[in-house]
């Protein structure tokens, strides 16, 4: 048997392919991959591990080691061909062997000269005459020149052209990623015009839609998504970026402004908003905010990234190799890696960000709108700061502070203990100091004494329960005490069975990195919860109030709130049992308290508005003044001016604080609404940038500064070498790889391989091109045109080898399985974005809306939380979209790095943590049970049964016939017809006898079910439509 | 089933197995429907004879103490609430939490220690149930890692790289060996959460991902509740007969297309969902412990009736390497215990010290230890030295990469056997260290795979689980 990786590189292919026939030997496409995969490891450019000084990546390196013409005494020859193993190269420990074919061709290139060439892609493209084929009707473009003359020389034919219905099929789901409707395929099928295919070329790409199209592979390459990614992984808003690539293609912007703008937009001179929002290409990568990270490894980890995808995109360069040592395989310095990487070093950033929200720097994008209130607002703010500056408020303040504290002495309302059933002070313990000896019962937890800006608390750090003993309230009571939640999970703060329930709901995030829950109070007959959310580890001064006349209120710091009445109430009326704090077991729905409480009383009496007074402010403040001006912490000092400025001070500086403060929450609401994105910007003084030893962000070698690899051509000598001049050098005519690898990308989107398979990789262990004159002729042609990217996708689009045929034979397929050779049309599965947007055009529920915010599509819950961090970060905890949000493009889905949408994933789709520039494409049950279950696609079938149903008639035939075509485009023959009826007959069958069932199959779903038609109709034709969905065809581009 | 429907299953199947399939008897195929010859590795791997052919590494999220389990240290009650010594701390690197701390005082375990098994392997008297295990287990003292901080370390111990991007070990060994079932995944993923009070440690989907390898080798993770797999049952209102109704209609669908495109992808699509089919009765089967005699449930105790819990997700992997899984991956979230050590250790343990033990204890008395390999451990260990106040009953404990113990058991390992010595403060190994990328070329090695030799060709370059580390620990060898 083969050695494995010789193998490995005969099905790798082409060369191995093409060379069986070839009668010369060619040094790129035979000798350099043999040389580059076993010799330059050891022999290669690596100074530092280069053996014995021979090298056999340069001419002069290799003349050194053999004799043109005469492989008989040269060593490179000698030494792979010897017949003694522990003689033989490469030696035996790194696991490579030639196999005999290889070391044949080393043989006869030596024998013929050993001619030595650049690697190919090093080399500026070169555009060649179109080569001369026998079949002269075929050709439409020139790519059909180069692929038939392939085709020609393996004495392969073209396939036919394709059926027009798979044709439009093709070039919607290329150009738009939709499918087109039987009213498009009917116009193009029944236009008889010459020009009818490239009509339709030129309404796909006019479409809105095209833009997304392009910009999907695009959202890979430069590792797009919703979160930092990381340890927290909390939420980011990268989608104005997003919506900027959607437009730069709808507007066809050319290829090389595409690129300067989003390398370097931010230092253009006057740059636009928009060129500024593009700069964001290298703000896409991850960002850490993991507590105790190391700032000083993630700066060194962002720069690294940027300068990675940077190379991987534009030169399909694999830099990262020369990150710890010289390049193994490519020309290709360490310090080559720090002088890129020197060009993304100086942006203004932190090493740990993202905690809330986008990581500097950012550019707000208020709407003109949003704008003027900021404005006017701003200048309101300034105003009423200016009335209320301390010079004016100070002294009224100092004099009031003193008089205050003279009177105030803790002086209680007289009476304020009448009716007092119960009160614990709550100073770790948890007694009762009204003299009713009502002391609580710890049943569970551990609780502590802290102390709180009320004075001391009763801290309960885990889940609680404490008995406080059987109290008989009667009608009217009060309860009161200061509370903090200590935890997101619902808990019960108080208990009474057959009378009360007092109890926090699930905190959920609020603005800022905050959360909180509602506050319920259920009473037999009554149940109400505060309308807003009350902030989770603040504390607030709770009272809730029960009378006969007027039932429940709540009072939060001494103020009635806004409450919901909910519809219905827990407590049912019974005989009371103990007044507890907290819920007796932990379960789903409740947990025990975890929070602190102090001053807890009970009364049993409607406490009056003085006393609300009293335990909400005046005691609190009481607390306040006590503390000595010089050690009061400036929130307390700000607190007291607060109190003062709002209960206090004359009428006219109160309303003046009023409007300030309305003022100030207004603003703040503006800010959060206005949406930010994150943009490349520079440090007035770049930050210095090291060669790092071993790649280590800790081990600092010596100074480098911004350039590009001596392998390729220098940038222009009179720019600054910053950015901008590197996004100029790369789309400079001069440069060997921008222009190919950029159409080589194309390629792979319609062919699902790149003339060069390894699209990442053009460097010597990349895969040779397929095409190679092929590919330089479409890199000098997209130079040619001015880099015109709808121009290019036009071209590939009306070539002939686009329009064949996918249809394939046995044979076909054992010669050329990847089909390099372009004998037909390739045919793979959609995409996983697309294989959900197909099912939901097809069924109408698509929502077509373009950019914004992206959306929460049906997902089974728990995929996040199950492993997310949670507690106060953003984006831990799944909100399902409502109504038209759930239906938007794939593309659209709310991206989370360490849990991305899981039906996607299924189908192949990346975790955008990385660059990744192809995707796999697997075929496995996972997709299968995706298809078959996921409610998505149930409820994309119900409604594609529901309109067929609504549209065909009774007639099964018009039926199937409709549902057909809407998925395939085509008219189904008679044998599928049969098939497919016969499933409808036996489901409608089915159905008839269990309504139940199909009731319950058409329920799911968010859309409404059509209840003019029989559910058990209905339901039959739900499952014809999901057979028509998963046919491998309807999820395939043919 | 009837007898028709059999036989066009068994055709798929023969199809699903390739040419070579063809032409076996019908009672060598209904082999085949259980553990059979692998498919899907790579040629020429295992690379010599394999001693292990499955793996359960049962991770505990966030860094295990290693002072108060395992790495036993009497002599630090002398040096407890004393600041550690400049001679012992060397400079090294410490997190962003503790590294503004003004002092770093040495914090003694207060959990006792008792020897057990053969070796005289010392455990704290949180983990009482693997005292049990002493006798089966190599136990190593002087693992240490290359990172410091939660993301990067467990990435590390999961993919040999700090930065995301590689495959995980899962996906490397799925690769390498292939599947030795056909209705189950060949890589699982089971979640339990943390039983800690304390915030824990987040988990990424990275950690089980095929990095660039095709993703077909990427865990899927085995979820507790109605659906283990992810859309997996039919939905409300679709009987089994109706379903089965459906998909022959889509098959005999699929086949048309496939005379006429002749696209073998065609020809595997239809054998997916056949697959899937059968995964759907495949699965419920595994995860239904009601049919396990009480005897399990007293070896692994009663939380092991509890979906999703330590203890039962340990079960879960015993059935799943059963039936042919080859790599069974848990994590256990909750062992980040930065304060409240003592309370929250002892919560942790409680939870997952009898199901880890009993894994080991049941997969032996089977007969399965031998060509099984259980690996546990945390992504580092914890400081010597007190992260937050200090008291007689209370201490933290910071991430220290340079040190902490882990433990192996199966085919290949040694039995009873322990290596690695740190010193006194367990903050410097001073005897054998194994680093991680060891711990991983000794896992591949038992499975038959020479680590440096199983490797992807990525951006032009043959990675490795490795990268160009790792050695064969050769000493915990049988």
């Amino acid at each position: 048997m083969l050695p494995r990786k010789s193998l490995a590189l005969l099905i790798a292919g082409v060369p191995a392919l093409i060379a069986a026939d070839a009668k010369g030997v060619d040094f790129n496409r035979d000798i350099r991959p043999i040389l580059s995969d076993n010799c330059f490891a050891c022999h290669g450019p690596d100074e530092g591990k280069r053996m014995a000084g021979i090298r056999l990546d340069t001419k002069e390196g290799a003349l050194a080691a053999l004799t043109p013409g005469r492989p008989e005494t040269s060593r490179l020859y000698l030494r792979v061909a010897h017949a003694d193993p522990k003689q033989r190269m490469p030696p035996l420990s790194t696991g490579r062997t030639l196999n005999t074919q290889q070391v044949e061709l080393i043989q006869k290139w030596i024998a013929g000269g050993a001619e030595w060439k650049l690697h190919w892609s090093y080399e500026k493209p070169e555009r060649r005459e179109l080569p001369a084929v026998k079949n002269k009707k075929w050709a439409r473009n020139a790519i059909d020149n180069f692929v038939l003359a392939t085709l020609e020389k393996e004495n392969l034919p073209p396939s036919a052209e394709a059926d027009r219905v798979t044709l439009l099929r093709r070039l919607s789901f290329d150009l738009t990623g939709l499918p087109p409707t039987p009213a498009e395929v009917d116009l193009f099928t029944k236009d008889k015009s010459a020009n009818a295919y490239e009509k339709q070329v030129e309404r796909l790409l006019a479409s809105p839609h095209y833009g997304e199209r392009m910009a999907m592979p695009w959202l890979d390459v430069a590792r797009y998504a919703d979160t930092h990614g990381f340890h927290i992984d909390s939420h980011r808003d990268m989608w104005p970026w997003r919506d900027w690539v959607i437009r730069a293609f709808n507007s066809n912007m050319p290829f090389d402004r595409f690129t300067v703008e989003q390398l370097a937009g931010d230092l253009l001179p006057n740059a636009t908003i928009d060129q500024k929002i593009a700069s964001g290409f290298n703000r896409n990568h991850m960002i850490n905010y993991e507590g105790g990270a190391i700032p000083d490894e993630y700066l060194v980890e962002y720069v690294a990234d940027r300068s990675e995808t940077t190379s991987t995109v534009w030169m399909a360069m694999t830099m990262t190799c020369a990150r710890c040592h010289d390049h193994k395989y490519d020309p290709i310095k360490q310090k080559d890696y720090y002088r890129m990487f020197a060009f993304f070093n100086s942006v203004k950033e932190k090493g740990l960000d993202g905690r809330d929200g986008n990581a500097d720097p950012l550019l707000r994008l208020p709407s003109g709108e949003q704008q003027q209130r900021l404005d006017e607002l701003t200048a309101r703010i300034k105003t009423r700061d200016a009335e209320l500056t301390d010079e004016k408020v100070k002294p009224a303040l100092e004099q009031w502070e003193k008089q205050r504290l003279a009177l105030l002495n803790y002086a209680a309302p007289a009476g304020l203990r009448e009716g007092l059933l119960a009160h614990y002070e709550m100073d770790g313990t948890v007694n009762d100091h009204s003299g009713a000896y009502r002391h609580g019962l710890v049943l569970r937890g551990e609780p502590a004494m802290v102390l709180t800006s009320v004075g001391k608390a009763t801290l309960f750090p885990t889940t609680s329960r404490v008995a406080l003993g059987k109290m008989e309230f009667g009608d009217e009571y009060s309860i009161a005490a200061w509370l903090v939640q200590g935890h997101h999970e619902p808990q019960t703060v108080l208990q009474q069975a057959g009378r009360l329930s007092v109890w926090w709901d699930a905190s959920e995030p609020l603005p800022h990195l905050r959360q909180g829950a509602h506050l319920h109070v259920e009473t037999p007959g009554a149940h109400v919860r505060t309308r807003d959310r009350l902030v989770q580890a603040e504390q607030y001064h709770v009272a809730i109030l029960h009378s006969q006349a007027g039932g429940v209120t709540i009072r939060i710091n001494g103020q009635p709130v806004p409450v919901v009445r909910e519809a219905e109430s827990s407590v049912k009326r019974g005989e009371p049992g103990v007044l507890a704090i907290g819920e007796e077991k932990d379960t789903d729905q409740r947990n025990g308290f975890r929070g602190r409480i102090a001053d807890l009383r009970i009364y049993s009496r409607v406490l009056a508005e003085n006393e609300l007074r009293y335990l909400a402010v005046d005691h609190r403040l009481a607390h306040m003044l006590t503390v000595p001006v010089k050690l009061r912490p400036k929130e307390l000092t700000q607190r007291l001016r607060e109190h003062y400025l709002a209960h206090v001070a004359p009428a006219e500086t109160k309303a003046a604080w009023a409007d300030l403060k309305q003022l100030r929450e207004q603003k703040a609401q503006l800010d959060d609404a206005i949406p930010n994105t994150m943009v490349m910007s520079e440090m007035e003084k770049p930050r210095e940038t090291f060669v790092l030893t071993r790649g280590d962000y800790r081990n600092h070698g010596e100074t480098v500064t911004p350039n590009v690899p001596a392998v390729l051509p220098p940038l222009a000598a009179n720019a600054k070498p910053d950015r901008l001049a590197l996004a100029n050098w790369l789309v400079d005519p001069q440069h060997p790889l921008t222009a190919r690898v950029a159409v080589n990308r194309y390629w792979q989107n319609y062919f699902g391989i790149g003339l060069v398979k390894s699209s990442e990789n053009f460097g010597t262990q990349g895969d040779a091109p397929s095409h190679p004159e092929l590919l330089d002729w479409l890199a000098t042609e997209f130079q040619r045109t001015g880099w015109d990217v709808k121009a290019m996708q036009r071209f590939i689009v009306t070539s002939a080898t686009y329009r064949q045929s996918s249809k394939t034979t046995a044979a076909l397929t054992e010669r050329d399985p990847e089909n390099r050779l372009l004998a037909r049309m390739s045919r793979f599965r959609l995409s996983a974005e697309l294989v959900r947007d197909n099912a939901l055009a097809i069924s109408g529920l698509l929502n077509r809306k373009i950019g914004g915010q992206s959306s929460y599509p049906y997902q089974p819950p728990g995929i996040w939380e199950e492993i997310s961090r949670g507690e106060i970060f953003s984006a831990q905890v799944y909100k399902e979209s409502k109504g038209e949000d759930l239906y938007r493009r794939g593309m659209y889905w709310f991206w989370k790095r360490t849990a991305p949408p899981a039906s996607l994933s299924t189908f192949d789709a990346p975790d955008r943590e990385k660059c990744v520039v192809r995707r796999s494409v697997t075929n496995t049950p996972l997709q299968a049970l995706t298809l078959l279950n996921d409610p998505t696609y149930i409820e994309a079938s119900r409604v594609l049964a529901q309109n067929v149903l609504r549209e065909a008639g009774a007639d099964p035939s018009k039926r199937l016939t409709l549902a057909f075509r809407r998925v395939t485009g085509r008219v189904p023959d008679t044998r599928e017809a049969k098939v497919l009826s016969d499933l409808a007959a036996k489901q409608m069958a089915r159905y008839a006898r269990d309504p139940k069932g199909a009731l319950a199959l058409v329920s799911i779903g968010e859309t409404p079910v059509d209840k003019a038609l029989p559910a058990a109709e209905l339901a039959a034709w739900t499952n014809v439509a999901t057979v028509l969905l998963n046919m491998d065809e309807a999820i395939t581009k043919e | 089933m009837n007898f028709k429907r059999e036989m066009q299953l068994l055709e798929t199947r023969r199809q699903f197995f390739g040419k070579g399939a063809r032409g076996v008897s019908v009672a060598a195929l209904a082999s085949l429907m259980g553990n059979a010859a692998p498919t899907g590795g790579q040629p020429g791997v295992p690379h010599f004879a394999a001693k292990a052919k499955r793996v359960i590494w049962l991770h505990q999220s966030g860094g295990p103490s290693q002072l108060d389990l395992f790495d036993y240290k009497p002599q630090l009650k002398k040096y407890h609430g004393s600041e550690l010594p400049g001679s012992i701390r060397m400079g090294q690197r410490i997190t962003g939490m503790t590294s503004r701390q003004a002092s770093f005082p040495c914090a003694a375990s207060i959990f006792k220690f008792e020897q057990a098994g053969k070796a005289g392997m010392w455990m704290s008297e949180l983990i009482p149930h693997h005292k049990k295990i002493a006798d089966d287990i190599c136990l190593i003292k002087s693992v240490h890692t290359d990172a410091i901080n939660h993301d990067p370390a467990i990435t590390f111990i999961q993919s040999g790289s700090q930065q995301p991007g590689r495959p995980s070990i899962g996906a490397w060994v799925s690769y390498g060996l292939g599947s030795e079932t056909q209705e189950l995944p060949s890589f699982v993923v089971l979640l339990s959460q943390q039983n800690s009070v304390n915030a824990d440690q987040p988990l990424f989907s990275r950690l089980w991902g095929a990095g660039f390898l095709p993703s077909r080798y990427q865990g899927v993770r085995l979820r507790s509740g109605k659906d283990p797999v992810l859309y997996l049952a039919d939905p409300a209102g679709i009987e089994r007969e109706g379903r089965r109704e459906m998909l022959d209609a889509l098959q005999a669908m699929n086949k048309m297309r496939e005379e006429a495109y002749h696209d073998p992808e065609i020809d595997t699509r239809i054998q997916q969902y056949e697959m899937a089919y059968k995964m759907q009765a495949s699965v419920p089967d595994l995860t239904d412990l009601s049919k396990e005699p009480p005897a399990t449930f007293a070896l692994y105790g009663e939380d092991a009736r509890k979906p999703g819990t330590y203890a039962a997700n340990c079960l879960l992997a015993r059935r799943l390497v059963e039936r042919g899984v080859r790599f069974v991956q848990l994590y256990h979230k909750g062992w980040d215990q930065h304060g409240n050590l003592p309370r929250d250790l002892a919560l942790q343990c409680k939870a997952s010290d009898q199901g880890a033990a009993a894994l080991v204890q049941d997969l032996k008395q089977r007969g399965m230890l031998d060509e099984m390999l259980v690996v546990w451990g945390g992504e580092f260990g914890r400081t010597v030295y007190c992260q937050g106040k200090l008291t007689d009953t209370d201490y933290g404990r910071d991430h220290h990469p340079r040190n902490f113990t882990m433990w192996m058991a199966g085919g290949g390992m040694k039995r009873g056997f322990q290596m690695g010595e740190t010193d006194d403060y367990s903050y410097n190994i001073v005897r054998e260290p194994v680093h991680i990328h060891d711990i991983q070329a000794t896992l591949l090695h038992c499975l038959g795979v020479d680590h440096t030799k199983l490797t992807y060709k990525f951006q032009g370059r043959w990675f490795r689980l490795t990268d160009v580390h790792g050695n064969v620990v050769k000493p915990l060898l049988a």
